[in-house]
């Protein structure tokens, strides 16, 4: 024997066998209540009197209990953000403005290409309204007439025509209104022609029948307004004619940025149209973008106020307007980011022909937390749709991507208002003959939602955002406009050659309104350390008990209650085995057999490691005599530990 | 549980005296014999870690003082951060959140007015008779000949007053005492009005009752002056159209919807539902909340919002009570009825209006956090809107109220209540004195109004910004002129005047909320208050359990011993002193109670005296090892009924 060991068995000797050591589970669970630092545990097993002891363990459990519960609170309201607004003061970037005029081409150079079209609709006006050509247009109309392109005339258009629908007839009976001659041109069309309709009631509608390749499918689509109808069946053929016109004939057949811009003056220097980038938008022409990151050099305002912000006047044609296309006349504005795509058409704010309008911004930008703490993206990468747009992601653009996408993948071809995604094209009748049809079913799945786009696309962290309050005045003046006009149109000599009137010229003024920009900025309300430092608060309320308890419990009553479990287990086959195996002194055994037995009945409790070891004869015979202890009692528990320790070291060593 | 507990302790030494031998086991609750074993086992077993070193440190006086004070300093800490705790909480602090939300969105309510109000038949004669005291009127007071304008009677005109209305307007003189103005108009009423312009005022006598108080309702403008004066008539002449029965002449969408699209679809006649305003003519809410489907907003952008062509020519209009031409729009929630005074928006003839909209929600905590109503059933003023409760429906209907009981009758912009009716001078003849007193008064908050009125807990704005451009364009104007006279039957003479289109859709689908928080939660008090516990005691909530068990044990003991010694002495002698025999407790007689059937066996008797070196001892340490004997052997000897049975 070592003389590490002796000591060891020495100290085992003198010691009362607890602790880790103990050899049952009770003896473990007493040693660890008087000994722990954790309150109401020593109270358990100090304290007198049966309900004493109980509610004392009902304590102990509902602390317990509490800590789990405030401790479960805590983690689950871990992800929250806490918001401050800050208001800083400084000189702020100006945003890039991009400004349209609402007709995207000059008509008098696109009129070539959409003569046929234009003849149609006036023929569908007149047969629908009855409505004639002023005196004014005939000669225009001649003109187009004999312009005409005469080989190609295309022959798609008559493939939607405008239908009459009777709102009573219960088989909403169509009918068609194309003279007989327009459907010599067009043989192949499936409808049936029937009368021409002269006099309409006002209980019947105006719209128009799309249809899938086998026309088995067919969708009718119906306006309260022939205004909306016309306008509508034209956007339709006029979106089919020009996704087959090359971006560079288009650009040419729009707005120059000199000609759509009079005047420029920024932060009060001038400037001119070269200060303006060209964007072009497939339905509303050449915009032009003012501070697009032209130089790599973003323009600033060091003041507020409408001296220091963009001032243009712009020049809006009226006689050179689409009459079909727009009815509108005046110009649009956005104001964005400059790495941001401007959606004119969603969020352009229009301007007014013989009006200043002055446009205050106030520059609001917003930081979010992305994962855990909310849904948004940094910068779209992990968003599931290919940006189809050269700009910075947005929820707008995700949107618009992933119908662009489907309307690739369903219906073969491209929607003509959003760019191109890689390897497709515009749609069109010759080469899609039923795209129509396709697109209206997608639009209106993608309002109910059933593409899955709002799903997939998530708001972006950042975002900048200029809060805009318009105000118009009257202008230019009753006084100032001989001499205005005058003056701009001798400016404006080589581009235009006709003298300016008052509602060709738009004024606009865009400034910040101060140069305070707020920002909105979200911030983690928790933190580890404030988390650990609740916790620790709920642990030493309740139990006043720490992360070293925590240990401590763990392990008691997983280590050391399963060694022990282990052990008794252990001791148990080991005997069983040595028992079956060889009755080599019979006499022992039986008799150890004969005397454990009865006292293990009585005592319910699962023979225990000192319950089988036990040796002498005369505790033994005693403990027949005494009644079974209930669970930890004091006196029992002192009898027993002194027992041991004169059984067992002989026994162990 | 404590209610139980001295009604066993009373029984226990009593009842189960006889029974003696059963009593083998551990009593349900058990005792100690003296205030000195009380304390050992406190001060042994207690967790407060101050109160060992001050109550169990008895030998040395100076030790103990020391810790009394440092067990006093660290008290007062604590309950001074447990004060400064609670204070914060208890002053229910918020905190702000933001969240940026995109969703698809609900589109709001939208209503539009003609800015046209009717002439009923019903007091088709009555308007017409105040048309002409008011054209007398004018031309009195300006020399205005308005024959061209309101000259449907240009014979009877400055001639036979059938009968003349109360409340003449007058020209007043600035500052006069109101029986001298009153004089001074009259005799001055022939001089040119042009003369000292500044000096005069125009305005109108109300009075009271019976004629004690008048006073002048006073213009400094003759505009604003006709205007109301006109506007007063009116209401009184309107007052008198019996309820539900305005034979409205039958009006359809289509005479003054032109065009109606959503989302790019076109809207039918259950997308809208029609109502009467006084002063704003027909209005027509669209997607109003009885709409079976409401609208949805997928994208921002016009394409994506409502569209309206809309008739803005006034063919039947009253000159003298609506001076603008156009339309009237409002957006609003839902279950909000439309405030067209509050908050509308005008709309220009001839021109498209394009109003992008932002929403906005606010939810404020209700409760201990702020002032605020959830759904208004706790605010003292009873709705008299077919809504939901918003601020603006409640001063309103507190208006009403206050309306009713001060002059007796309901103004008429607003709504009544069954049993009551609109004023009307020749009814109640006082009222228009009362109601611009009233207004007086409310406009100074003294009827309470705004303080009885608070704000709801979550509101939903709408930010609206306007874009306009001309329409229809010089091209477009002669087909599109041309269709919607074709279709609707109705040929638009003035052009330019007659139509306006109106855009009204979402700017952007992301909204902010402003949500408010508690920012002092339940559970991060407690978690700071148990960190600031465990700093300055290391003690828990347990202890203080400990603490009410030992001042009930205390109480208790207390309790056992006075009726002890009362038994002792009023009893009978021989019971007496076995009683006085219990009290006085002997280390001797401390044996455990369930050895007392053997008292013969020599084991049991081993702990016996291992107990006595543990009570003379001084305490040890607190959860040495060795210790757990010694508060064994002190807290068995308990059981008196044993020890009355040994001797």
């Amino acid at each position: 024997m070592a003389p590490g060991e002796k000591i060891k068995a020495k100290i085992r000797k003198n010691l009362p066998m607890t602790g880790p050591q103990a050899p049952t589970i009770k003896e473990l669970m007493q040693w660890y209540c008087l000994n722990t630092n954790t309150h109401g545990c020593r109270r358990i097993v100090v304290s007198r009197g049966r309900l004493r002891r109980l509610l004392w363990i009902l304590f102990t459990l509902t602390a317990v209990a509490l800590i789990f519960w405030q401790c479960a609170l805590l983690i689950l309201s871990f992800y929250t953000v806490s918001v401050s607004i800050k208001v800083h003061f400084q000189k702020l970037d100006f945003p890039a403005v991009t400004i349209c005029n609402i007709n995207p081409y000059k008509y008098s150079a696109v009129r070539d290409i959409l003569s046929d079209l234009e003849q149609e609709t006036r023929d569908a006006l007149k047969t629908l309204y009855g409505f004639s050509e002023m005196k004014s247009r005939k000669r225009r109309e001649a003109e187009s007439w004999s312009s005409a392109w005469e080989g190609t005339r295309p022959k798609f258009i008559n493939l939607v025509p405008l239908l009459f629908f009777d709102e009573h007839a219960t088989g909403k009976v169509a009918r068609d209104f194309v003279t007989g001659r327009k459907r010599k041109v067009s043989g192949s069309i499936v409808h049936k022609a029937s009368d021409i309709m002269h006099v309409h009631q006002s209980n019947q509608v105006v719209g128009f029948k799309l249809c899938s390749n086998d026309t088995s499918d067919c969708a009718t689509y119906t306006f309260s307004s022939g205004v909306n109808a016309i306008q509508e069946w034209y956007k339709l053929h006029y979106m089919n004619i020009m996704a087959q016109v090359p971006l560079e004939k288009k650009i040419n057949m729009s707005y120059s940025a000199e000609e759509l811009l009079v005047t420029c003056f920024f932060d009060g220097v001038s400037c001119d149209a070269r200060n303006f980038t060209l964007f072009h938008h497939p339905m509303y022409g050449n915009c032009y973008t003012f501070n697009n990151r032209v130089n790599e050099t973003i323009l600033s305002t060091s003041m507020g106020g409408s001296e220091y912000g963009l001032q243009v006047i712009l020049y809006i044609n009226e006689e050179e307007y689409n009459p079909f296309l727009v009815s509108s006349t005046g110009a649009k504005v956005i104001v964005h980011q400059q790495d941001e795509y401007p959606f004119i058409e969603d969020v352009g704010t229009e301007i007014e022909t013989a009006m200043a309008t002055s446009i205050g911004m106030h520059l609001t930008e917003s930081f979010k937390l992305s994962k855990p703490y909310s849904q948004c993206t940094e910068d779209g990468k992990d968003v599931l749709v290919t940006n189809i747009y050269n700009a910075a992601y947005s929820l707008q653009i995700c949107l618009h991507s992933c119908f662009q996408t489907k309307m690739v993948e369903k219906c073969g071809c491209a929607q003509y208002s959003q760019p191109l995604p890689k390897g497709a094209n515009y749609c069109n009748y010759q080469q899609h003959s039923n795209w129509m049809y396709c697109y209206y079913k997608l639009q209106q799945a993608f309002v109910r939602e059933e593409l899955g786009c709002q799903a997939v696309c998530r708001e972006a962290c950042s975002f900048k955002e200029w809060t805009l309050t318009t105000s118009l005045a009257q202008w230019p003046s009753v006084v100032s406009e001989e001499w205005l006009l005058s003056v701009l149109t001798w400016d404006q000599g080589q581009q235009i050659n006709k003298k300016l009137n008052k509602t060709d010229l738009a004024k606009l003024l865009i400034f910040y309104k101060d140069l305070n920009h707020r920002s909105v900025v979200e911030n983690p309300d928790n933190t580890i350390p404030s988390l650990l430092s609740n916790f620790g608060g709920q642990l030493g309320l309740w139990l006043s008990c720490s992360i070293v308890c925590v240990i401590e419990i763990f392990e008691v009553f997983f280590i050391d209650s399963l060694s022990i479990l282990t052990r008794c287990w252990w001791q148990k086959t080991k005997e069983w085995w040595a028992r079956k195996q060889s009755p080599r002194c019979p006499e022992a055994s039986l008799s150890r057999r004969g005397q454990d037995n009865p006292a293990i009945d009585i005592d319910e409790d699962p023979p225990t490691f000192t319950s089988a070891l036990r040796l002498p004869p005369a505790p033994g015979t005693k403990m027949p005599g005494t009644p079974p202890p209930r669970y930890n009692t004091l006196r029992l528990e002192k009898a027993f530990s002194n027992q041991l320790t004169d059984t067992q070291v002989p026994d162990e060593s | 549980m404590k209610g139980d507990k001295p009604e066993e302790q009373g029984l226990d030494p009593e009842p189960e005296a006889p029974n003696q031998p059963t009593e083998e086991e551990e009593a349900l609750i058990e005792f100690h014999r003296s205030y000195r074993e009380l304390f050992q086992f406190f001060c042994n077993n207690t967790t407060i870690h101050g109160a060992i070193r001050l109550v169990c440190s008895q030998h040395n006086r100076m030790k103990t003082a020391f810790w009394a004070v440092l067990w006093l300093c660290t008290f007062g800490m604590m309950y001074w951060q447990f004060g400064l705790l609670f204070g914060e909480y208890f002053s229910y602090p918020v905190s702000l959140n933001i969240n940026l939300n995109s969703d698809k969105l609900v589109f709001p309510a939208v209503t539009v007015c003609t800015l046209n109000p009717y002439r009923y038949t019903e007091i088709k004669e009555e308007l017409e008779e105040l048309d002409r005291i008011a054209e007398q009127t004018l031309y009195d007071l300006y020399k205005y000949n308005c024959s061209n304008t309101l000259g449907a009677h240009p014979h009877r005109r400055r001639r036979d007053l059938g009968r003349t209305l109360p409340h003449p307007l007058q020209r007043l003189q600035v500052p006069p005492s109101p029986r001298q103005a009153r004089s001074a108009a009259s005799g001055m009423r022939d001089n040119n009005p042009q003369v000292n312009r500044e000096d005069w005022k125009i305005g109108f006598q109300l009075c009271n009752h019976n004629k004690s108080d008048c006073f002048y309702q006073t213009y400094s403008s003759g505009v604003d002056a006709v205007r109301e004066w006109y506007r007063f008539h009116y209401i009184n002449i309107l007052s008198r159209v019996p309820d539900g029965s305005p034979s409205l002449e039958e009006d359809t969408l289509g005479s003054f919807i032109f065009a109606c699209r959503f989302n790019q679809n076109s809207c039918n006649q259950a997308n809208y539902s029609r109502s009467y305003h006084l002063m704003y003519g027909n209005c027509y809410t669209f997607n109003h909340k009885n709409n079976s489907n409401l609208w949805m907003s997928s994208l921002p952008g016009i394409n994506n919002g409502l569209s309206l062509v809309l008739r803005t020519e006034q063919n039947d209009f009253i000159p003298l009570l609506s001076t603008v031409t156009g339309a009237r729009v409002m957006v609003h929630g839902q279950d909000e009825p439309a405030f067209m005074d509050d908050g509308g928006f005008n709309l220009r003839p001839g021109v498209e209006t394009s109003i992008s909209m932002k929403k906005e929600a606010l939810d404020r905590l209700g409760g201990n956090y702020g002032d605020c109503t959830k759904n208004g059933s706790d605010i003292p003023v009873k709705n008299l809107y077919a809504s939901n409760y918003t601020q603006q429906v409640c001063i309103h209907s507190c208006f009403q109220e206050s309306m009713i009981k001060e002059c007796g009758c309901a103004y008429i912009f607003y709504p009544k209540p069954q049993d009551v009716e609109y004023c009307d001078y020749w009814k109640h003849r006082s009222w228009g004195y009362c109601y611009y007193k009233l207004q007086v008064a409310f406009s100074m908050d003294s009827l309470g109004c705004f303080t009885k009125c608070r704000k709801p807990c979550s509101v939903t704005s709408y930010q609206l910004s306007a874009g306009y451009s001309r329409w229809p364009s010089v091209t477009s104007q002669d087909w599109v002129y041309q269709m919607l006279s074709r279709q609707n039957n109705y040929t638009i003479n003035n052009k330019r005047n007659g139509v306006a289109k109106l855009n009204i859709f979402f700017k952007e689908l992301n909204y902010k909320t402003n949500s408010e928080s508690p920012s002092v939660t339940m559970v991060t008090l407690l978690s700071n208050l148990g960190s600031q516990w465990s700093l300055w005691f290391g003690s828990s909530v347990l202890s203080v359990v400990e603490m009410a068990e030992l001042i009930f044990d205390l109480l208790v003991i207390t309790f056992l011993m006075l009726l002890r010694r009362f038994r002792s002495r009023y009893w009978s002698p021989g019971r007496g002193s076995r009683g006085a025999q219990e009290v006085a407790s002997t280390p001797a007689s401390s044996l455990p109670s369930r050895f007392c059937p053997h008292p013969t066996s020599p084991s049991p008797s081993q702990p016996g005296p291992a107990a006595h070196p543990a009570l003379t001892a001084p305490p040890p340490a607190y959860a040495t090892l060795g210790l757990h004997t010694s508060p064994l052997g002190s807290a068995e000897p308990s059981f008196s009924v044993c020890t009355a049975g040994e001797p």
